[in-house]
């Protein structure tokens, strides 16, 4: 394997260049219109244009991104996360044109991302799944007859899409009077994310907590488990925060839930880097909830407690080689690994999204600090995709070391021009059920926003009278620094307005 | 220089005098003195003194974004990010008695980032509540709805479900 090319954008497509570049790979990036100057493509090797920014005219076309492949002499290539990493027809399209595609087998793809046909392949491997539908509830499938089938699992319940993922496509119903409006929006969320309109539905866990094992299997038979991954603070069914170890698993459950997910993977025949999710009840027992078939966005935590580099692995494992990591190391964290998404989306609006121009980045560094990042001083953030620009990780001795590096990190982090996450995470991190590790996946939807909370409005007075000190000396010793020759000082406003126009 | 500076829920009269090498800012009649150096564009160091008459020796590193608003910014201080308005002395008294900071008049509501318009959930007459969604808007791969600041009428429902508008547009407005 002399040369990948990456079939993504963003924070990953970086973080999948760096994996080949420390392995002497060659590397080809794609990208669509507004992606020409983003930072994935200022890395790479070589660049190949696959269309407009719309991601179904460039990212998800597999003709252009097999064209580009061709066209550049690459020999395998890489899915990232998102776009096609998950999608069978991909895999099967760079298998036929002489590619490897470094992730798992097409059929494995096919099997494990329809939900359904997944809970069945735990169910066979004795793995206990949640009480739901075990088939496809397709898009023809009349209300009355989804309420009917709904009756028999009992409220409330998720309404899932069978080919879903992130969130998307996803309902919490807690009566049958809100059953035909969720399911009109999953269906219609799912068909434009996913192109399948399909669903299925499942029981609703109460306040459980979402754990999730990675998991690298080789072509030799051999399926390696990792440290479990904490990744119940969600909103909106997305992942915000995650965390390796969880606290709330012992190393007795870390046995079973490890050796669990391995059963499950195995009885596939899963081969590359996957991770099996389950919902983890407060009685400590724990159900199979589905599998992603691909590198998660959060891999990093796991790199950081266990110093394996989960991407290089899968290069390794793609071309070919057996897995030789010590099991045991892989299931003994090494101290303690946090993650924050930072997203463009601001907090203080409903986490509206704030696409537009970085107008400043300043990049925390220090100890134990991991920027994973597709964002640069002067760069754009398009509407176009998923607003995730970087991945802040932090490592500690301990769990309250790990946060208190990562407060230190989020408060050096400066993202101008756009509004971020960042005061989101400040606030997540300073409380006190989030610092006792006393949580579940409702943490967020129970806190947040919760009547008469407002968190990031209520502002230290201090804080406040520091950006208004700021504001005016920057007004100040600019009017001065514009003043005309004459002495006749020209309007601030005048001199901003232009000073923005140049910018 | 006299500015008057809007921040949280207030507006803050401010001054800055320059004496010898030190800046004399005042708020809200506290005088605050700083060793400023700019050390970027858009950054400044600051040192500031935490009482009167003692040396500015409090370490603040300030950045500021500016906004679509010439005189808008984000400030960046102490790990926080704080939006400030700033005017000349005087532009405030006027503006901010006119409606908007009060919570009346009409509430035109636009879109803040460029997106298509998938769902229009009101029509011309409809009375609406706080908080109660208006326009759902489709950017960055996620749905996002447009809600009412407070009670009222809709007066005019600029947008029809499909098309894209560009950031700013004029979605709908109540009264």
């Amino acid at each position: 394997m002399k040369k990948i090319l990456i079939a993504n954008r963003g924070e990953i497509a970086v973080r999948v260049i760096r994996a080949c570049r420390d392995m002497g790979i060659a590397t080809v990036a794609i990208y669509s219109e507004c992606d020409r100057a983003a930072l994935h493509v200022r890395l790479a090797d070589e660049a190949w244009p696959v269309g407009p920014s719309a991601p179904r005219e460039s990212y998800l076309r597999i003709d252009a991104i097999i064209d580009a492949a061709k066209k550049s002499g690459a020999d395998a290539v890489h899915p990232g996360y998102g776009f096609l990493a998950e999608n069978e027809d991909f895999a099967a399209a760079c298998r036929d044109a002489g590619l490897v595609f470094i992730g798992p087998s097409p059929e494995a793809i096919t099997l494990m991302g329809s939900k359904t046909a997944a809970r069945q392949a735990a169910i066979k491997a004795g793995v206990p799944v949640v009480p739901g539908t075990e088939e496809p509830l397709s898009e023809q499938t009349s209300d009355a007859d989804v309420l009917k089938v709904a009756e028999g699992i009992g409220y409330p319940l998720m309404l899932k899409a069978v080919a879903g993922g992130g969130g998307k496509g996803m309902r919490m119903v807690s009566s049958p009077a809100e059953l035909p409006a969720s399911l009109r929006a999953a269906r219609s969320e799912a068909q434009s994310a996913f192109g399948d309109g399909a669903v299925y539905l499942e029981r609703r866990i109460l306040a459980p907590r979402h754990i999730e094992v990675q998991l690298l299997g080789d072509h030799y038979g051999t399926v390696l488990p990792f440290v479990e991954r904490e990744c119940s603070i969600q909103r909106r069914h997305q992942k915000v925060i995650e965390e390796s170890p969880s606290l709330s698993v012992s190393p007795e459950l870390r046995r079973r839930m490890t050796a669990a997910a391995a059963a499950v993977a195995k009885t596939v025949g899963y081969t590359n880097a996957g991770t099996i999710e389950f919902l983890l009840d407060s009685d400590g027992s724990f159900y199979f909830l589905e599998m992603n078939t691909r590198l998660q966005v959060e891999h990093p935590i796991t790199e950081m407690v266990t110093g394996v580099d989960l991407v290089q692995w899968q290069i390794r494992i793609a071309r070919g080689e057996p897995l030789t990591l010590d099991p045991e190391s892989l299931l003994t964290p090494k101290a303690h690994a946090i993650e924050c998404r930072i997203y463009a989306e601001d907090p203080e609006t409903g986490f509206m999204p704030s696409p537009g121009r970085i107008q400043g980045l300043r990049v925390p560094h220090g100890p134990g600090v991991r920027d994973d990042s597709g964002a640069y001083e002067g760069g754009e953030v398009p509407i176009f995709y998923d607003p995730m620009i970087s991945k802040l990780i932090t490592w500690g001795e301990t769990r309250d070391h790990a946060i208190a590096r990562m407060r230190r990190a989020l408060a050096e982090y400066q993202v101008r021009g756009i509004r971020t996450t960042i005061p989101f995470f400040q606030w997540i991190l300073e409380d006190e059920d989030f610092k006792a590790a006393r949580f579940d996946t409702t943490f967020i939807d129970r806190k947040w926003g919760a009547p008469g909370s407002s968190p990031l409005q209520s502002r230290d007075p201090a804080h406040e009278e520091l950006a208004v000190i700021a504001a005016a000396i920057h007004m100040f010793t600019r009017s001065i620094a514009t003043t005309v020759a004459a002495g006749e000082p020209v309007s601030i406003w005048k001199q901003a307005g232009r000073a923005e126009a140049r910018r | 220089m006299n500015l008057e500076i809007a921040v949280g829920n207030g507006v803050r009269a401010v001054s800055v005098t320059r004496k010898g090498a030190l800046l004399h800012v005042s708020v809200d009649g506290r005088t605050t003195v700083v060793d400023a150096r700019r050390v970027g564009e858009m950054e400044l160091s600051l040192l500031v003194a935490p009482d009167d008459g003692s040396a500015p020796v409090r370490g603040v590193d300030a950045s500021l974004a500016a906004q679509r608003t010439s005189g808008d910014f984000d400030v960046h201080v102490a790990g926080r990010t704080i939006p400030v308005q700033v005017r000349l002395a005087g532009s405030f008294g006027r503006q901010k008695t006119a409606g908007a900071a009060q919570g009346t008049g009409p509430q035109r509501i636009t879109a803040p980032m460029p997106g298509k318009i998938v769902r229009v959930l009101v029509k011309p007459g409809d009375e609406v509540k706080a908080r109660q969604g208006l326009v759902v808007v489709e950017a960055m791969k996620m749905e996002n709805e447009l809600r009412a600041a407070r009670d009222g009428r809709v007066r005019d429902v600029a947008v029809t479900e499909g098309p894209s508008v560009d950031a700013g547009a004029l979605l709908l407005v109540v009264e």
